[in-house]
């Protein structure tokens, strides 16, 4: 009595349709956790090169903050600028109202990361600065 | 390795009485458990008789599940009908296993070559006829002796049994089947698809981290996303105290001598504040929810923001 037994093959039918199942919902689950996975990396680089690009693109600070101290309000101020690998100093020992005005106006307003920064008022005209910018 | 065993060999018919059967056997079905033909067709191979076996059994059959078989003979075909219903309910009354039933054949293709009549039981024998076997009562013939199976050569001509062929017809079963596989085959297709997506999203983000000069772990993105935004927090703060504090409102003979910043830290002085008078200024200060100390040396008011 060789021929199979049709029960025998039914079961082994629901084996494979109830492992095929079984493979369908961990590949669906493993989509939807990729899926889920892929956004949160979207929105974490999204973030992460915004903030990088306004705290870290050193190429781009140094020469915003360059043309900045090339302005002709400062040229009396005789500022001294001295470049780091992480950071840049602006120092003057006598700057006057206007060019200090200007100077913390651009920096203030723009989003250059100040680690440091120091204004003592010298008379009613003239101040001392030190600025130290990082990146 | 495969040893070729000897087994014993029962005559299966309704009216034989059997004792216990607890070994394997081969089966010879009496002709009272088939109906047989002998026929010429035009046609080359059995499989072609064999999708005609319905049709050409159609008249003589009762009603019931019939199963077929055929074999070739010099010239001509030996056809089978037999219900695997009737056959596995004599083999249940005779208590016979089916478990112990290694092969079943027709006596048709067995005894072939019995030279005269042969008694089976108390009232029946076989004998052939027009190269039929056939079964008839005993007083019909005279027989030359009882039928001895053990020194019979079993032919290939073998069946099987439809055990569920009565509960569900073979063509439901294949229905049933085709559908399941049908379900297999389109669940497989989902399967990879699906996969085929999830690459494809991993492949995505693998050009997020490459497009975006990310570090491979996510947890080393995290820790800079921290420092960047705890950066960003400090620098925004800097920026709206400094801004409040250069605005502020002060009487004409205040003024601000020094500001400086450092570690998270604003220390601005104010000339010309005694002590007592600096309320308005602290007040404001308050109202803006700023974390401050304050000092005075003189008429200056020294003012430590904390970030």
């Amino acid at each position: 009595m060789n021929r199979v037994n049709p029960l025998h093959i039914a079961i082994l039918l629901v084996v494979v349709l109830g492992f095929m199942l079984f493979k369908l919902t961990k590949a669906t689950d493993e989509y939807h956790e990729s899926k889920d996975s892929y956004k949160q990396t979207l929105t974490l680089a999204n973030e992460l090169s915004g903030l990088k690009k306004v705290y870290a693109d050193k190429n781009k600070i140094k020469k915003d903050l360059q043309k900045i101290l090339r302005h002709s309000s400062l040229r009396s101020a005789s500022i001294e600028k001295t470049l780091k690998k992480n950071n840049m100093t602006i120092t003057s020992q006598s700057i006057d109202m206007t060019g200090l005005n200007f100077l913390l106006g651009k920096v203030l307003n723009a989003t250059y990361q100040i680690n440091t920064l120091k204004v003592k008022q010298l008379s009613e005209t003239k101040a001392s600065l030190f600025l130290e910018i990082k990146w | 390795m495969k040893f070729n065993k000897k087994r014993q060999t029962l005559f299966l018919d309704p009216h034989s009485v059997y004792g216990n059967i607890e070994s394997k056997i081969n089966i010879v079905l009496s002709p009272s458990l088939y109906w047989v033909k002998k026929i010429s067709l035009p046609v080359k191979s059995v499989r072609e008789v064999k999708q005609l076996l319905p049709s050409i059994f159609e008249d003589i059959l009762p009603e019931g599940n019939y199963s077929y078989s055929a074999y070739k003979s010099e010239d001509e075909f030996i056809v089978f009908a037999y219900n695997d219903k009737l056959i596995l309910e004599t083999l249940s009354q005779k208590n016979i296993p089916v478990s112990n039933v290694a092969k079943i054949y027709f006596a048709q293709s067995e005894i072939a070559d019995i030279d005269g009549a042969l008694k089976i039981n108390e009232s029946q024998s076989i004998y052939i006829k027009d190269s039929l076997l056939i079964l008839v009562p005993c007083c019909w013939i005279e027989e030359k002796g009882v039928l001895d199976l053990s020194k019979i050569q079993h032919s290939k001509h073998t069946i099987s049994l439809a055990q569920f062929g009565h509960i569900v017809e073979s063509k439901s079963l294949y229905k049933i089947g085709a559908i399941a596989m049908v379900l297999i085959l389109l669940l497989g297709i989902e399967i990879f698809i699906t996969t085929q997506k999830t690459s494809a999203v991993l492949a995505i983000k693998d050009e997020l981290f490459e497009k975006n000069s990310l570090k491979s772990t996510t947890f080393q993105n995290k820790a800079l996303l921290k420092k960047y935004k705890s950066i960003y927090k400090t620098q925004t703060k800097i920026r709206e105290n400094i801004s409040y504090v250069l605005g502020l409102k002060l009487k004409n003979n205040v003024k601000i001598s020094r500001l400086s910043v450092k570690n998270k830290k604003i220390l601005i002085s104010f000339n010309g504040v005694k002590e007592g008078t600096q309320t308005y200024i602290t007040k404001a200060l308050k109202s803006k929810g700023m974390v401050f100390k304050m000092s005075f040396a003189k008429e200056i008011m020294n003012l430590e923001v904390s970030l």
